[in-house]
């Protein structure tokens, strides 16, 4: 009998098992119980079903609010993407060029200092400095003769605003991805190009770019993260999505939907479409990675 | 060899003998002016939170008037009193460590048997149960939100610390992937002496594998526990008393329920409190958080 329990006991599954359970039943079941419950009617309180068929996926491309999200989380990604992998890009390539280490450890350090908060903290602090009286970006522009402006209820400002935020919250992240990458590249190809009296930028797109294209990739991958997931902390706390659902983005639709209107069915179909949105891009991303990407 | 040495070193001593101060005095320069750019990257990056911080020490009557200086006269602890009287500030605290902490240890604990079965470990099906966890990596989290949601809400758990943690724990692919990595990288030799000296799985991951991936683990547990106190949407669906909040929450009904014109000194004050646990364990424990962000970046 003891022997037995201690057989049990030292079983491969009694150490991969739990971690293979929570998977099933957190990310798979749900997933799965998303895709359905996309095709049905039900509240909470009923808790009683309608078939729907792909009423929701129809009522949800056909929803104005919907563009809107969608338009919204293009214009988050056409901003966020070229600032969030060129500017660590270039400060990683110029990080590495400083010649005093621990000087330049100090700078990766200060840099990545807002990534480490969360998204509602960022937003805070940012949302005193976007105060339209007594913030102090309307100090500062008044003192040089701006006129002050009202960085989170005009509606064509509202979602730059978030943006500022959403790039100053997350862009050191890139920032260390990039620095590890350059740390792989082999001295000898660099210093070899530096004998040869390559310029630095030449040596930068030339050499250094193409070594570390996967990190380049893997930058891009995060910051899509961020604004179809992450950047909902930012909006919700700066603007509500609005003004007039201005700033408002997939993930804050769905939010919207699913847990102020408790539409749960529409809400899951909205789910569904972001995920294949982020499927699809992952995807192309795959195809564009296998062809262009140097994994070496 | 030593001719492709010589053939790589001549240009330099060429180059070196050519222009010899005008190169150095480029490169100085050129030196100078990359501080110059990072310092000022670097002014422009931390200047929000010193403005948090100034503000959060700001007595009440400097804050209502805009200004440009970076620290206020008569500096005061009065604002975070008075986050404590506005709102229940300490329990958000509290709470917070509770879930990030609860989250952390939930999600090594089942990562690291885990990542030591995929690794050390051969079974039937192991591929496959590799693949279902490592899997999850990939599932965009919000496709879990609704069912999820409706399923802790049905067992009583809406509005309890618990509703938040237990999902939230499962879903610790990434951290199973990091672990078995830094298990795989270990000698196979370690365990089969082990195995010989009779030692069992169980002994064989907590006293060998264990102690030689220490880094790798206090990587993962950094890493779990600034996402976890970072969590927004998730307890802020399932959190509904105000005292139920966690500070990254509570940080919205803060910034949302002040009269016009705000109590921005206490919301400050409360913000530095949400920053300050993760910028000390960030400055404490950078080197484990780069290399999870490195080895997350380069796979």
């Amino acid at each position: 009998m003891m022997a037995a329990w201690r057989r049990l006991g030292a079983s491969p599954w009694m150490f991969a098992g739990p971690a293979v359970a929570a998977s099933i039943v957190f990310v798979w079941l749900p997933m799965a119980s998303t895709l359905g419950l996309s095709f049905f009617d039900w509240s909470l309180l009923r808790q009683e079903a309608t078939w729907r068929g792909l009423d929701h996926y129809r009522g949800t491309l056909a929803n104005p609010d919907f563009h809107l999200a969608l338009g919204n989380t293009g214009l988050y990604l056409a901003a966020l993407i070229p600032l969030q992998v060129g500017i660590p890009l270039v400060l990683a390539f110029a990080l590495v060029r400083v010649k005093a280490k621990t000087i330049g450890r100090l700078y990766r350090t200060a840099l990545f200092a807002p990534s480490v908060l969360s998204f509602p903290v960022a937003a805070v602090v940012w949302l005193w400095l976007f105060n339209p009286t007594v913030g102090f970006l309307n100090t500062l522009g008044g003192s040089i003769g701006l006129a002050p402006q009202r960085w989170l209820s005009d509606p064509s400002l509202a979602i730059w605003s978030v943006i500022i935020v959403a790039f100053w919250k997350s862009f050191g992240l890139n920032l260390l991805i990039f620095l590890a990458a350059l740390a792989n590249v082999p001295t000898d190809v660099t210093e070899a190009a530096r004998i040869d009296g390559t310029s630095a930028i030449r040596q930068a797109i030339d050499i250094e770019l193409p070594l570390i294209s996967p990190a380049l990739f893997f930058a891009l991958v995060t910051t899509i993260i961020v604004v179809l997931d992450e950047i909902v902390g930012a909006v919700d706390v700066l603007t509500e999505g609005g003004p007039y659902r201005t700033s408002s983005n997939l993930l804050y639709f769905l939010y919207e939907r699913g847990f102020r209107h408790f539409q749960f069915g529409e809400a899951a179909a909205v789910a569904v479409l972001i995920a294949a949105i982020v499927a699809s891009v992952t995807w192309a991303q795959f195809q564009f990675g296998e062809r262009h990407v140097h994994y070496d | 060899m030593s001719t492709t040495t010589d053939a790589v070193a001549l240009p330099r001593r060429i180059a070196v003998d050519a222009a010899p101060t005008s190169a150095i005095v480029r490169r100085r320069t050129s030196q100078v002016a990359l501080h110059a750019a990072f310092i000022a990257a670097c002014a422009a990056t931390l200047f929000p939170l010193l403005w948090m911080v100034r503000t959060a020490f700001a007595p009440s009557h400097d804050v209502f008037r805009a200004t440009l200086s970076l620290w206020p006269d008569n500096a005061t602890l009065g604002n975070f009193a008075a986050a404590f009287r506005l709102h229940p500030v300490g329990t958000w605290f509290v709470n917070s460590v509770v879930v990030a902490g609860a989250i952390t240890l939930g999600k090594l604990a089942l990562a690291v048997p885990a990542g030591f079965a995929f690794s050390v470990l051969s079974f039937r099906g192991r591929d496959a149960a590799f693949a279902l966890v490592v899997g999850t990596m990939t599932v965009p989290y919000v496709i879990t939100l609704l069912p999820t949601y409706v399923a802790v809400a049905s067992i009583g758990l809406y509005d309890t610390l618990t509703g938040v943690i237990v999902p939230a724990v499962g879903h610790c692919g990434f951290v199973v992937f990091f672990l078995r990595q830094a298990f795989k990288a270990l000698p196979r030799e370690l365990f089969e002496a082990a195995r010989i000296d009779g030692a069992g799985p169980w002994r064989q991951m907590l006293t060998i594998a264990l102690p030689n991936i220490w880094g790798a683990v206090a990587a993962m547990a950094v890493l779990s526990f600034l996402g976890a106190w970072n969590l927004y949407l998730w307890p802020h669906l399932i959190l509904d008393a105000t005292e139920h909040k966690t500070l990254s929450i509570g940080l919205k009904l803060f910034a949302t329920t002040g009269e016009q014109g705000g109590e921005w000194g206490p919301l400050m004050a409360t913000a530095l409190l949400a920053a300050l646990p993760v910028v000390l364990l960030y400055l404490v424990a950078q080197r484990q958080l780069v290399s999870a962000f490195a080895t997350s970046g380069i796979r």
